[in-house]
């Protein structure tokens, strides 16, 4: 029995019908597949939701060992612990008990550290595109030069020094934009959607088994 | 029962599926394709062979989308299919593989992926659930960690094939920094710059849905992919009409999209 259940078939039908489940409603109005595919939106939100648990289990282990081993910076491992903890107490939906959303610990780690935090790690890609743009504008062949020439032209098309003098450029970056850009663009857009149809094809009929175990070798 | 104005995606959509679904038999015949080289996929024993020279570990990551999403669910499971063979090529040869997970709900799967590997190795032992690691469900929680984690473990290569946003470049660049061999691919066109810039190899578009077939050189899976090129005639001509038809100020072809 236990094989039977461990059975690669099992995933493979479950994914089929699922899939099926969302796209058929899209295309055909049937009250019966609408209905099912609504039931099967609301147990994928239970699913995912569950899941944060797992994610939890992960954490614990990685810096519970951590912290546990006195591995290197393993007083980092502590303070996210504790954060993550007050975090999930002081947020549980119980607001008789001053708990929740409204919550002052919760909201003062939300909005004074995590929100902060998130736009500390945002902004620094400002460094990170210079960076970046350093090395992609090193014209070392013929593409790369392009990629210079353009990238010249667009940044000088911002930079209102430029315009005022060369207001050719802005009529530069505009085509740059409209015509190689958005072609090439668009062109990677449908390559793209023509082979997540295939891949699901592929999943459908059960032959592409590289996200089950070993590529149902098991 | 059929809803207006999506018929002719439907039909399209099931042209395309009857395409794809015909070279699959046919390759069960015996027609299979000849399949171009893809040079990014090709790279990834070179990147693993780097790993085990080094003594370093392999960091593979699936992205940070979650498995629900239309465009960037099919994403995921393609960089999920690339993890199985890194996995079970890092096994082979001894390289020690980390996965950063961003999406619980995908951390289940990915776990499964490499202690089946390690399984059918037949070393079940050494598998360490630690290695598949639950980052944050936050992007910039992700990404800082991701960095923190590559500045750590220093690995010899860094595969990233799947749905990027902006923490694309920032991945890109400390893999750079910590002189990581790096392998990217996403089918974000606004992200693809990102990767081609930062990194040594980068999948576009639709190469990471390929990747699967590619590495796993499987026949039927092989011949799916020429299914794809019927869709891409399909979009030249209607790419091509289009213009045509708009040139002569005709709007019959938006009429018949609009079915």
């Amino acid at each position: 029995m236990s094989e039977k259940l461990r059975s690669i078939e099992i995933p493979i039908i479950i994914t089929a019908i699922c899939t099926l489940l969302q796209v058929i409603p899209y295309y055909l109005d049937i009250q019966f597949l609408d209905n099912a595919s609504a039931i099967e939106r609301d147990w994928m939100l239970l699913i995912v939701n569950m899941a944060v648990f797992v994610g939890v289990i992960s954490i614990g282990q990685v810096h519970g060992r951590k912290i546990m081993r006195r591995a290197k910076n393993w007083e980092y491992s502590i303070i996210l612990m504790v954060a993550m903890i007050i975090m999930a107490l002081t947020g549980l939906p119980i607001e008789s008990i001053g708990l929740g959303l409204d919550n002052t610990i919760y909201n003062f780690l939300f909005i004074q550290v995590l929100t902060p935090l998130g736009s500390t790690m945002y902004s620094i890609l400002a460094f990170f595109i210079t960076s970046a743009a350093y090395r992609a504008f090193r014209a070392r062949n013929i593409e790369a030069a392009l990629i210079l020439v353009s990238g010249t032209i667009v940044v000088m098309s911002n930079a209102p020094l430029f315009t005022s003098s060369l207001p050719f450029l802005i009529t530069w970056k505009n085509w740059i934009f409209d015509v190689p850009n958005t072609a090439t663009m668009r062109g990677v857009m449908m390559g793209a959607a023509l082979g997540a149809i295939a891949l699901a094809v592929r999943t459908l009929m059960g032959i592409e088994r590289g996200y089950l175990r070993g590529g149902g070798t098991d | 029962m059929l809803i207006t104005g999506r018929n002719f995606g439907l039909l399209l959509l099931l042209v395309i599926m009857a395409s794809v679904y015909y070279f699959i038999k046919s390759a069960e015949k015996g027609k299979v394709p000849t399949l171009r080289r893809i040079a990014g996929i090709d790279a990834i024993d070179e990147a693993i062979g780097r790993a085990v020279e080094m003594g370093r570990p392999v960091i593979c990551s699936h992205g940070i989308a979650d498995l629900r999403g239309a465009t960037s669910g099919p994403q995921t499971l393609a960089g999920l299919s690339v993890l199985s063979y890194v996995s079970k090529k890092a096994i082979e040869t001894g390289a020690k593989v980390i996965v950063p997970v961003r999406q619980a709900e995908v951390w289940p799967i990915a776990a499964d992926i490499v202690e089946t590997e390690y399984k059918l190795a037949g070393r079940d032992e050494e598998f360490d659930e630690g290695d598949i690691r639950f980052l944050s469900p936050d992007q910039f929680g992700y990404s800082s960690n991701y960095m923190g984690l590559m500045m750590r473990e220093k690995p010899a290569a860094n595969i990233m094939i799947g749905a990027y946003w902006a923490e694309s470049l920032q991945l890109g660049e400390t893999g750079n920094r910590v002189g990581a061999f790096q392998i990217s691919g996403t089918a974000q066109t606004s992200q693809i710059p990102f990767f081609l810039v930062t990194t040594d190899y980068c999948l576009i578009g639709e190469e990471i849905y390929s990747a699967g077939a590619y590495l796993t050189n499987d026949a039927p899976l092989i011949a799916s992919l020429a299914g794809q090129d019927v869709g891409r005639i399909i979009a030249v001509v209607l790419c091509v009409l289009g213009a045509l038809f708009s040139t002569v100020g005709s709007d019959l072809l938006l009429k018949i999209f609009g079915m």
